[in-house]
């Protein structure tokens, strides 16, 4: 698999999330700048485009570094036709609870793949 | 019959047919051992898939948890959002990927990977550090919780992937090679029979023949023979009545008699050769043989 | 004798103070407050309050930090009455009260700009108490040295900037440490303005501030265990007010744990308790167990609540002005407790809730 050298370089947790689940995560310490000036992440408010939140997925899911992308749910539902569309393998997309919208199992892109199989 | 008509085009021989019947056995041992393979990933899948479940079930109770955290921290130092988000520079909370090997399949899972740093110490120095760095540590095993669901979240995707390919194998093997194998061996032994039917015919066709040409041979000899015990007799016969007569004018009219019937005895034994295939139809007047020879015509269908 | 020419500057606004003071949230308020099931219920009862219809025209659904934004702007819309009316000495006064958020505003200008960062979203973030004129010149500038330069020129910190620190420090220090410096600056400042000021604003500001001074020195102590600053760095950020100092600072610079922290206290009679790691009931009747973070994270409850205690005092005199600091510092407790109480109810933490500090 060509993929195999290159996960080792995966190394970086990106968000892309509403301000409290930003600072959150990045009071742990997941944020990072790198020599581009490129972070990590993204504060998505009320004010933030749908086109910002497509391309920030996009940017975050191409690049070479970074192994795990969390999202806010309520977030994801904007996307959702991109999320769903998303198959790869790396980086890992993981949906997240925000602090006003608590986790709802029904809407996760992963969870409704595992309802079709066992529904199959 | 959609099947009997997909087979490999080879020439039928004896070897094909070994060489096929070898790839079958192999086709079905490779389609046992998938198919175990297949439904070992699977049970491995389904117990994925409950951890997943579990974990994230999990995730939403941990990060309600942290968010609570997060609140304290707004109570007692009041916003630092701006400052936390300015502040991050080099990521001390990293993962390091590495493989594990299930059933047959490289598997990645992610290992937190804590890189010393310094970043965010100082928050809330003047007041509030300590909510500070209770919420540091709150999102710290919320992301560890993270990490573990990505980890299982790869291993399910990946394993999703693999275990479509494996079906489409075995069912490709079990729909498709199979019988296309099968039909092979069908078709090269029909042929094999269709040449040992003709090698059989081929055969018997010879053994006529070569029975006919006994049996004429055997006959020819016969009448070769008659010809010979006649023509001594008449010698005898003949020697005896010119030594009465004249013994040169009757040696030679014995001699041309005798010539004669000698070359009469010949033109007829070309005669007879000549006339031997058509003796089928013919009457030989020689032929006391022929009793032979008839019930050989009955046997040769032409 | 103060009282005696007192009301002819000032009695107006002492007035208007104590009116709003009569206005913060009592304990049945927040009994009833935290009854409520959804924000919805919330806003419905702070409706009945002095805090009127302030989220009338919110959508909903109702965000906590919407709560506390528009709180804070009643807060801000009062003290701006109270600043514009006031003649000196009193405006004097109230400008010292503002120059603790144009800090935390300067800091974050500063921040904000050493990263090039969007000014406009800058100017939002700040507190709105702590705007100055001048704050949209601080965003024009390019470098640490312009920066140094304009906070110089343009802003009332001026002199509290000019003698801690200097260009370099602002580039090379963290932020964390620029900011506390010049806090200490300001609370020294404030104490000496308010020494000159007499009887009885001195008795009552003298009191909090010099409690505030050793909140912050306690603070810095204990949160600097275990991090880069340096005892020397720490020692710097101790303000040279309140009960603790001298002495008591030189034990806490020294200091490596909690307890040398607490020894460090134990030499006055009202910290000797902030120290208690027994799990003492609170004013409120619940207790909390606080686990392995045992008395350090305890420390700021119980913080706020002497901070809330002396501030309430401070109402018991009259002709003064720290009743306008106190009504400042209480109205901000009050603004913690409802978006404390708020995030309860919108997280579902009912557990939790009770941990506010009644005021009154």
């Amino acid at each position: 698999m060509a993929t195999q050298a290159s996960f080792k370089d995966r190394v970086l947790i990106a968000v892309i999330g509403d301000e409290d689940s930003i600072t959150g995560l990045l009071l742990a310490g997941i944020g990072h700048i790198n020599e581009h000036q490129k972070k990590n992440f993204l504060v998505v408010d009320t004010k933030t485009q749908i086109s910002t939140i497509e391309a920030a997925f996009q940017e975050f899911t191409e690049r070479k570094d970074i192994a795990i992308l969390l999202i806010n749910q309520h977030i994801a539902e904007k996307i959702r036709p991109t999320v769903d569309r998303y198959q790869k393998a790396f980086p890992t997309l993981v949906e997240i609870p925000s602090k006003d919208h608590p986790y709802d199992p029904s809407k996760d892109s992963v969870l409704k793949r595992v309802q079709r199989l066992f529904g199959e | 019959m959609s099947g009997s008509g997909a087979r490999e085009n080879i020439f039928a021989t004896r070897m094909a047919l070994t060489n096929t019947k070898l790839r079958l056995k192999g086709a079905e041992t490779g389609h046992s051992l998938l198919a175990r393979k297949r439904d070992a990933l699977t049970t491995r899948f389904r117990a994925i898939l409950k951890k997943v479940d579990e974990a994230k079930r999990k995730m939403g109770r941990v990060m309600q948890l942290a968010s609570f955290s997060m609140a304290e921290v707004t109570y007692t130092t009041g916003d630092i959002s701006y400052l936390v988000q300015e502040q991050a520079k080099l990521a001390t909370f990293r993962v390091k990927a590495k493989q594990e090997n299930v059933s047959g399949v490289l598997l990645p899972a992610f290992d937190v990977d804590r890189v010393p740093g310094s970043d965010f110490n100082l928050t809330g120095l003047g007041r509030g550090g300590q909510q500070v760095l209770r919420a540091k540590e709150v999102y710290a095993k919320a992301i560890e919780t993270l990490v573990e669901l990505a980890s299982l979240q790869t291993a399910f995707t990946i394993l999703d992937e693999v275990i479509r390919a494996t079906n489409r194998r075995v069912n490709a093997i079990e729909h498709v090679i199979i019988p296309r194998l099968d039909n092979t061996i069908k078709y090269i032994m029909s042929e094999l029979d269709e040449m040992d039917r003709e090698e059989f015919f081929r055969l018997k066709k010879v053994q006529g023949k070569k029975k006919r040409d006994a049996a004429n041979a055997a006959q020819l000899k016969a009448i070769q023979d008659e010809l010979e015990n006649a023509r001594a007799a008449e010698e005898a016969s003949a020697a005896e009545a010119t030594e009465s007569a004249t013994e040169n004018s009757v040696e030679n009219p014995e001699q041309s008699n005798v010539e004669e019937a000698e070359e009469s005895v010949v033109e007829e034994s070309a005669v007879e050769s000549a006339v031997e295939p058509t003796d089928a139809a013919g009457e030989d007047p020689f032929a006391t043989s022929g009793d032979l020879l008839s019930t050989k015509d009955e046997d040769v269908i032409f | 004798m103060e009282g005696l020419f007192f009301n002819v500057g000032s009695g107006f606004l002492e007035g208007i103070v104590r009116g709003y003071k009569a206005g913060i949230l009592t304990s049945s308020h927040y009994a009833s407050l935290t009854q409520c099931e959804s924000l919805e219920d919330f806003k419905t009862q702070l409706s009945a309050t002095d805090y009127g219809n302030f989220l009338a025209n919110e959508p909903s659904p109702l965000s906590t930090a919407t709560i506390a934004d528009k709180a804070t702007q009643i807060l801000v819309d009062q003290f701006n009455y109270l600043r514009s009316n006031a003649v000196e000495p009193l405006s004097k006064f109230l400008d010292y009260i503002t120059y603790g958020y144009m800090i935390d505003n300067v800091v974050l200008l500063i921040t904000g700009t050493l990263h090039e960062r969007d000014t406009h979203e800058l100017l939002e973030r700040c507190h709105p108490l702590g705007i100055f004129d001048t704050m949209p010149a601080l965003c024009v500038a390019t470098n640490v040295e312009e920066l140094y330069q304009s906070v110089l020129v343009e802003t009332p910190l001026a002199p509290y900037f000019r003698e801690c620190l200097s260009a370099a420090d602002l580039d090379d220090l963290n932020i964390e440490i620029v900011r506390n410096t010049v806090y200490k600056a300001y609370l020294e400042d404030f104490y000496h303005y308010s020494t000159t000021l007499g009887s009885p604003t001195s008795d009552v500001m003298l009191d909090i501030l010099s409690f505030e001074a050793d909140r912050r020195t306690i603070n810095i102590t204990i949160n600097s265990f275990d991090t880069e600053l340096s005892k020397e760095q720490r020692a710097k950020l101790f303000p040279a007010i309140g009960r603790l100092f001298p002495e008591g600072n030189n034990i806490l610079a020294k200091a490596e744990d909690i307890e040398q922290v607490r020894q460090a206290c134990d030499n006055i009679s009202e910290y000797r308790t902030f120290f208690d790691n027994s799990a003492s009931t609170q004013g409120n009747g619940t207790h909390q167990d606080f686990g392995e973070m045992g008395v350090a994270a305890l420390l700021e409850d119980r913080f706020f609540r002497m901070e809330v205690h002396l501030n309430k005092m401070a109402f018991m005199q009259q002709f003064q002005y720290g009743v306008f600091y106190s009504y400042m510092k209480l109205k901000e407790q009050e603004i913690r407790n409802i978006t404390w109480i708020a995030e309860c109810i919108a997280q579902d933490a009912r557990d939790r809730i009770q941990d506010f500090i009644p005021i009154f």
